[in-house]
């Protein structure tokens, strides 16, 4: 493409496709590119290659079932999402679930804040070129695997927990493989950061590239990792603490300068922070119901189903039915590995939600990214991509 | 530049204004209604034409400060029981990174002219959700840049969310966006002058009714 | 150490050639070479590909089936993996890069939105990645575990080995 620069000279661009089937794109994006030289001129990007329709299809369904959909949302850290939704219906019923099931989720939340930011981490630094890392990381994600098969049933897509509590406890033996596992993430954490935090490779790849201002991250809607990377100290766990977040003592981490080495050294540093949380939800386990007792989400036990024709009618329709939340729009939010990971419900009143909106926080992440690699040099795309953590399921859903 | 005030956060979050105080600020400059059907939280619905001073406001003014603009949610309220009112609305949930409040902003959007002032220039998160709203119901949002397909392929016809829109019927893509027009238009904002267009389809951004190319637009009782 | 009855080596010594020839059939030599070094091509879109990760990891290794070596380029692999759903748009994408698979070349489509389009049953998904290019394994799982990965790899190994060079594989493209 011949172009006059803004110079005045006459330069002829070329233009080059990264993605959407490009193994540093981290899933199905598309940087549509004009480079002068190795230099990105300017760049157009596309999304929509991993639609596949979640808002149309919940609404096919009953409420639980939305609940597998949110598994594929953010597929790194599947029980975020679960209990984000469950959180949101949960609000609309107006009910609190016992503290056993807060103590829980917060754990499992936390856990998977930590896989995803293992599996965000290594793979940017595979795409650098540091493949060690993806090692260590994969192996503690296996262990960690592990314990939620045990847990669930599943590795990847859990669907751990349902409206008004959880699938089922935890299994014995859980306190102590998640103890286990945490001495683990520690040891590879340690690893990772002693291969990459004073390496001169690492930080002349990452530092002052793609450099995100606080104010123009504010204005594009970041949040989480991203937005704390640029210097901005905003965490839905301290600023609107649910499930008691505001009792667990954690440090929110922030960066300096918000490029691409404080995007990724803020997930390292949030990974220790989270062992910590996990390490104190774990210490204040204490035995009690796991499910919320409201009969509106609920099913009743079955001693009393056998017994007595209320609790007999209520496991039917919530069986055959659902549950049905009262009429009207609520959003709610928490503080998912990537960022705010916000839910619009619309309820009718019926059995099928009637409109569910996922707010994905990595959608505004890549939103800026055309701007963010203008100026930047190709191979920048390799190192700043992973840094913004882009799960391609949550982003076009 | 966008954003004239700093709109950075210092220090830590201050306890935000009550649902009631936040709409008696609002409602000395504007006409914004609580929305019966949000007991959870506080949504305003707002005329359409008011939308920027109204978003201006929100984001500007020292005792509100909603910095952050979350998203842009469209729903379609064809099938909803007992649903009077215009077809559309547009939500806008926003949050305040300074004070602990939120709000959400409702605009309804007729079902005939289909158009609501875009804000991508008060907020730039709003310019790939109003993206994904035009694609995916088919509102307008007057004034945005890039009124393209967003997570549906560019030869996609109709508008999926739409509650008139068969859930399973496919549409097949024969060849992929070719982008040339959006990465042109790029590189002339950053004042580069295109002098070989080579294979360029061009694509007129939709700012009105009147513009609105003639495929694409389902409405209820097309017959898909 | 001298050993008794123990013939001594010959004088001169002529190269015994008889035990460095193998005899075989062509195709199984063949076939023996490629069922043991697939190059993967991981066409990676969702969730299955963060499984993929966990087969080509050191827990599950799939390098003890020669498939280690990853090739991101369609012209440098003969195994393309499609690890995750494949929508109409990008279905285009996926033609054209099975196109620039040279011969030859094998798919494995994982996963249930691979094989049939998963429980997205709706406008923009693909009921099924062999509605675009010839499947030779499906694996079924949403998603599968790495265990049904390496199953698959085995199981695509045991189809190669039935193969014969001499017949036409290029179906009708």
């Amino acid at each position: 493409m011949k172009v006059i620069s803004p110079t005045g000279e006459r330069v002829d661009l070329m233009t080059i496709n990264v993605g959407p089937s490009h193994p540093a794109t981290h899933g199905t994006l598309r940087i549509f590119a004009a480079l002068d030289g190795e230099t990105i001129a300017a760049c157009a990007t596309e999304i929509g290659y991993l639609h596949r329709g979640f808002e149309k299809m919940v609404e096919q369904g009953t409420y639980s079932q939305v609940l597998p959909y949110t598994d594929r949302l953010n597929y790194c850290s599947a029980m975020m999402n679960n209990i984000g939704f469950c959180k949101a219906v949960e609000k609309m019923f107006a009910i609190t679930v016992p503290e056993r099931c807060v103590t829980i989720r917060i754990i499992l939340s936390e856990l998977s804040r930590i896989i995803d930011h293992m599996v965000c981490v290594c793979t940017n630094l595979v795409d650098l070129g540091a493949l060690t890392n993806f090692w260590y990381f994969f192996n503690v994600r296996e262990q960690v695997y592990v314990i939620w098969e045990k847990l669930c049933g599943a590795r990847l897509t859990n669907t751990v927990t349902r409206i008004g509590g959880m699938y089922r406890d935890v299994y014995p033996g859980f306190v102590d493989d998640v103890r286990g596992v945490l001495l683990k993430i520690e040891t590879a954490v340690g690893e990772v950061r002693g291969l990459i935090e004073h390496n001169k490779i690492f930080i002349d790849r990452t530092k002052d590239v793609c450099v995100v201002s606080a104010s123009d991250a504010i204005s594009w809607g970041w949040t989480g990792p991203c937005l704390r990377a640029s210097g901005v100290d905003r965490d839905l766990r301290k600023d609107e603490p649910y499930y008691g977040y505001e009792t667990y003592n954690f440090d929110t981490v922030i960066g300096t300068s918000g490029d691409t080495f404080d995007r990724i050294m803020v997930r390292i540093y949030e990974m220790i922070e989270s062992v910590s949380i996990v390490r104190q939800g774990l210490d204040r386990l204490k035995p009690g119901p796991i499910n919320s007792p409201d009969a509106r989400v609920s099913l009743p036990s079955r001693e009393r189903v056998y017994h007595d024709m209320e609790a007999l009618i209520n496991s039917f329709k919530l069986v055959y039915e659902g549950v049905r939340p009262a009429p009207g729009t609520c959003y709610d939010a928490t503080e998912a590995a990537n960022g705010e990971l916000g839910y619009l419900i619309v309820s009718d009143g019926g059995t099928n939600p009637y409109r569910v909106k996922v707010r994905p926080p990595c959608f505004t992440q890549f939103a800026a990214y055309g701007d963010m690699l203008t100026g930047a040099m190709l191979a920048d795309v390799a190192a700043s991509l992973g840094s913004i953590n882009i799960i391609a399921g949550e982003l076009d859903r | 530049m966008m954003v004239k005030k700093s709109n950075v956060p210092d220090g830590p979050m201050l306890p935000g204004l009550s649902l009631d105080q936040i709409v008696t600020v609002l409602a000395e400059k504007f006409t914004v209604v609580r929305d019966a059907s949000d007991q959870w939280g506080l949504t305003l619905v707002a005329p359409a034409e008011k939308l920027r001073d109204i978003m201006r406001f929100l984001r500007d003014e020292p005792t509100l400060q909603f910095a952050m603009l979350l998203d842009v949610v469209g729903v379609d309220y064809l099938a909803y029981p007992g649903h009077r009112g215009e077809r559309y609305a547009v939500l806008y949930p926003m949050k305040s990174l300074t004070f602990r409040h939120r709000v959400t902003i409702k605009v309804t959007v007729d079902e005939d002219a289909c158009v609501v002032p875009s804000i991508h220039e008060l907020f730039r998160s709003a310019d790939w959700a109003e993206r994904e709203t035009w694609d995916q119901y088919g509102i307008i949002f007057a004034g945005h840049p890039n009124l393209k397909r967003l997570l549906n392929h560019h030869e996609f016809v109709g508008h999926p969310l739409r509650k008139d829109y068969p859930c399973q019927k496919r549409q097949k893509l024969s060849i992929n966006d070719q982008m040339l027009d959006q990465l042109e238009a790029r590189l002339r904002a950053r004042g580069y002058t295109i002098l070989d267009h080579g294979e360029s389809h061009a694509g007129t951004p939709i700012t009105d009714a009147s513009s609105v190319p003639s495929l694409g637009t389902v409405k209820a009782g097309d017959k898909l | 150490m001298t050993y008794k009855n123990v013939p001594a080596a010959p004088a001169a010594p002529e190269i015994d050639l008889g035990s460095s020839f193998v005899t075989t059939r062509l195709d199984a030599v063949v076939n023996w070479g490629r069922r043991n070094s697939l190059w993967p091509f991981p066409f990676g879109t969702a969730c299955c590909a963060i499984e993929f990760m966990g087969v080509v990891s050191s827990v599950f290794d799939v390098s003890r089936f020669g498939a280690e070596l990853v090739r991101f380029s369609p012209r440098q692999a003969d195994l393309m993996i499609i690890a995750g759903t494949v929508t109409y748009k990008q279905a285009p994408v996926l033609r054209r890069i099975y196109e620039q698979m040279c011969e030859p070349r094998w798919v494995i489509a994982a996963g249930a939105c691979a094989s049939s389009g998963g429980f997205y049953d709706c406008y923009c998904t693909v009921p099924g990645v062999d509605e675009i290019i010839p499947v030779d394994i499906y694996i079924a799982g949403c998603p599968p575990r790495p265990e049904a990965f390496l199953e698959a790899i085995v199981q695509l190994q045991n189809k190669i080995d039935k193969e014969s060079i001499r017949e036409q594989k290029t179906v009708g493209i």
